[in-house]
């Protein structure tokens, strides 16, 4: 397996975008129409009252050949939450998927903490007018922190195999500081749950389910599942815990495992199915990955450099 | 009919000395009665740092079983630790709610953790001693009942019991952040789990006890007790705002049931108000009761939501 890059196929800074965003096109989450593409993504506006950033998620059409938009999304997709709630400041990313004749979507809700910079949870909010707006079915999460799972519990991927929902998602592990001085960091690691309505869900609480490439202060974000010849195979991101910013060496890059029975996953990146090009658009990191099919064929959406301030590429898979 | 005959203020932590984490505040009591003296668990804080904000810990006080005015000991440290940087429990433990599992002791608490937008949130915990409930130990460092839908934060309040062989947890939820005066008020109902195993909980995402002084009333401490076939509920109740005063503070409320679910609400049946004056003359709250030697008790707090400190009152008639 191989993916062949086939460019970065959207630039937010190049687009007219709702709630007043003008950069970031971060994790890309495709949902196949009749004739066009609609790929959701997360944006950002700036909060006036402190200049921190609230992510939005927007979303832009596009033809069936993926290089060509046919228009971004101009109303608000999903208001943020209320005051207080766990998806107040920022929803990044939003999974959806097909169920009956809804849309679901699994958003990462984002909440500021004083110690620590941020908390997150999976909220449920559902489309009944073919992805246009999402509605939450609660003001609180479907999937939180629990016993073994003790923080930033976010980036839900569901999809449905057989009578069961599934989500793999990711969970905090620790905060922890490179240095006594540092702004504390995060560690975070892909978990599994299981559902049968895809709102009470019960997790495999705490275990690890991607072992771990660069030792345990590996991060693990955005896990996608997708079948491929009847083996399913994952594609997410991974990290170094601390300095992943600015050093290339330590930031984002695409992971792969693949599994016959969705318990054991056999982790396989040594050498990358997709990996940085020099002086290109993802020449320094290679994160939020999303698999789909489309026309027969699988591909992977993905952001670049700087966790996709300027947008999101696109490539295919070569079998 | 039956009324609560106070006794006076118990303890007082502003009378213990070499603690530096225990200089104000015994909140929310809970009972755990021993051969010779009755522990009676409380949360507290030292003072406040330099930008006025507190943590808190829960400790617990042995009063001596032939007269609950003598104190044998308090609890030289906390019963447990504060989390780690980042977890639920950062910044507080409290309440706790303690019972027996065989050999173990088991403690329910709310840990605190301190937000941007709103001040705080919390969730329940859980964690177990194995040295007769001096020291406890979490079962692991995230919240045991956590937000959901209808629960979207502030869980807070845990009272555990178990009714033939399952697990209950009484507690609260947040039902909304209102804006008073410029600052974030939480308003909170009570509600409740179940649990075959004290670890797992289903959720009955029902608010209990119906809203009386206004819809946006908080209610807290929901502290069931089983007698004469039927189970009784005191909790607390306040107005959603300017709550820190006596007209709008803190009074015990009663609601009892047949069944642990459907809860009918008789305040006036509480048997206990505020006093005329002294410690509990602007607030009364966070009631518990208790059994010992064939009499029934209850523990509360007084003024300031236990500041100085809480009493006993002794039940006069029959819980029916």
């Amino acid at each position: 397996m191989k993916w062949i890059k086939l460019g970065k196929i959207f630039d937010p800074t190049q687009h007219r975008m709702p709630n007043e965003c003008v950069q970031f096109a971060q994790s890309p989450q495709a949902l196949v129409f009749d004739g066009y593409v609609r790929i959701y993504f997360s944006t950002r506006s700036v909060d006036l009252s402190n200049g921190k950033f609230l992510s939005h998620i927007a979303f832009v059409d596009m033809r069936d050949n993926l290089s060509e938009v046919i228009r971004v999304s101009d109303k608000t997709v999903i208001p943020l939450g209320g005051l207080g709630c766990f998806d107040e400041h920022g929803i990044f990313p939003m999974s959806v998927m097909r169920h009956g004749d809804f849309i679901y979507g699994y958003t990462c809700g984002w909440n500021r903490r004083v110690s620590v910079s941020v908390d997150t949870a999976i909220g449920l909010a559902i489309s009944r007018d073919n992805g246009l707006t999402f509605q939450r079915i609660g003001d609180g999460p479907v999937l939180a922190a629990s016993l073994h799972e003790p923080c930033l519990v976010g980036d839900g991927f569901v999809k449905v195999i057989g009578d069961l929902f599934h989500m793999w998602y990711i969970f905090g592990t620790r905060w922890h500081r490179s240095s006594p001085d540092a702004i504390p960091d995060r560690t975070y690691k892909i978990g599994h749950a299981t559902s049968f309505d895809g709102i009470n869900w019960v997790k495999e609480e705490g275990r690890m389910i991607i072992g771990d490439r660069l030792g345990t202060d590996e991060s693990q974000a955005l896990p996608t599942v997708i079948e491929i010849d009847g083996r399913h195979h994952m594609f997410f991101c991974f990290r170094q815990s601390f300095d992943f910013r600015r050093n290339k060496d330590r930031g984002y890059r695409i992971g792969h495992a693949w599994s016959d029975d969705l318990v054991n996953w056999t982790r396989d990146d040594e050498n990358p199915l997709l990996d940085v090009t020099p002086g290109d658009w993802d020449s320094d990191m290679l994160c939020y990955p999303n698999a789909f099919e489309h026309d027969g064929k699988v591909y992977l959406l993905y952001n670049g450099n700087e966790f996709g301030r300027f947008g999101f590429g696109l490539a295919v898979l070569e079998q | 009919m039956f009324q609560w005959n106070k006794l006076g203020k118990v303890f007082s932590p502003q009378l213990v000395e070499g603690r530096s984490w225990l200089k104000e505040f015994a909140q929310a009591p809970s009972a755990l009665v021993f051969d010779d003296f009755v522990r009676i668990y409380f949360s507290c804080r030292p003072l406040a740092d330099g930008n006025a904000q507190y943590v808190s810990y829960s400790a617990f006080v042995d009063l001596d079983r032939a007269d609950l005015f003598k104190i044998k000991r308090v609890s030289e440290q906390p019963i447990l630790s504060l989390g780690n940087l980042g977890e639920f429990d950062e910044f507080g433990t409290y309440p706790v709610s303690v019972i027996r599992d065989g050999e173990e002791l088991r403690a329910y608490y709310a840990g605190w953790t301190r937000c941007e937008s709103v001040p705080f949130n919390v969730a329940i915990g859980v964690a177990t001693s194995r040295d007769g409930g001096e020291t406890f130990t979490r079962l692991g460092n995230g919240p045991v009942l956590s937000y959901s839908p209808d629960e979207p934060y502030v869980l807070s309040g845990p009272k555990i019991r178990r009714y033939d062989g399952n697990w209950y947890l009484w507690y609260i939820a947040g039902r909304k952040w209102k804006l008073v005066d410029g600052r974030a008020e939480p308003v909170y109902k009570i509600r409740m789990a179940s649990s075959s195993d004290g670890i797992r909980w289903t959720k009955l995402n029902k608010d209990l006890i119906e809203s009386r002084i206004e819809e946006d009333e908080a209610q807290a401490c929901p502290d069931v007790f089983h007698a004469n076939g039927r189970y009784h509920m005191f909790f607390c109740y306040r107005y959603s705002s300017h709550y820190r005063s006596k007209e709008k503070g803190y009074r015990i409320g009663y609601a009892s049931s047949s069944n642990l679910i459907d809860w009918v609400r008789d305040d006036a049946k509480a048997g206990i108000d505020v006093s005329k004056d002294g410690w509990d003359a602007e607030m009364v709250s966070y009631p518990h009761v208790f059994e010992l030697d064939s009499k029934t008790y209850l523990a509360y707090l007084g003024n300031q939501v236990g500041r100085h400190g809480f009493g006993l009152a002794v039940l006069d008639g029959r819980l029916d």
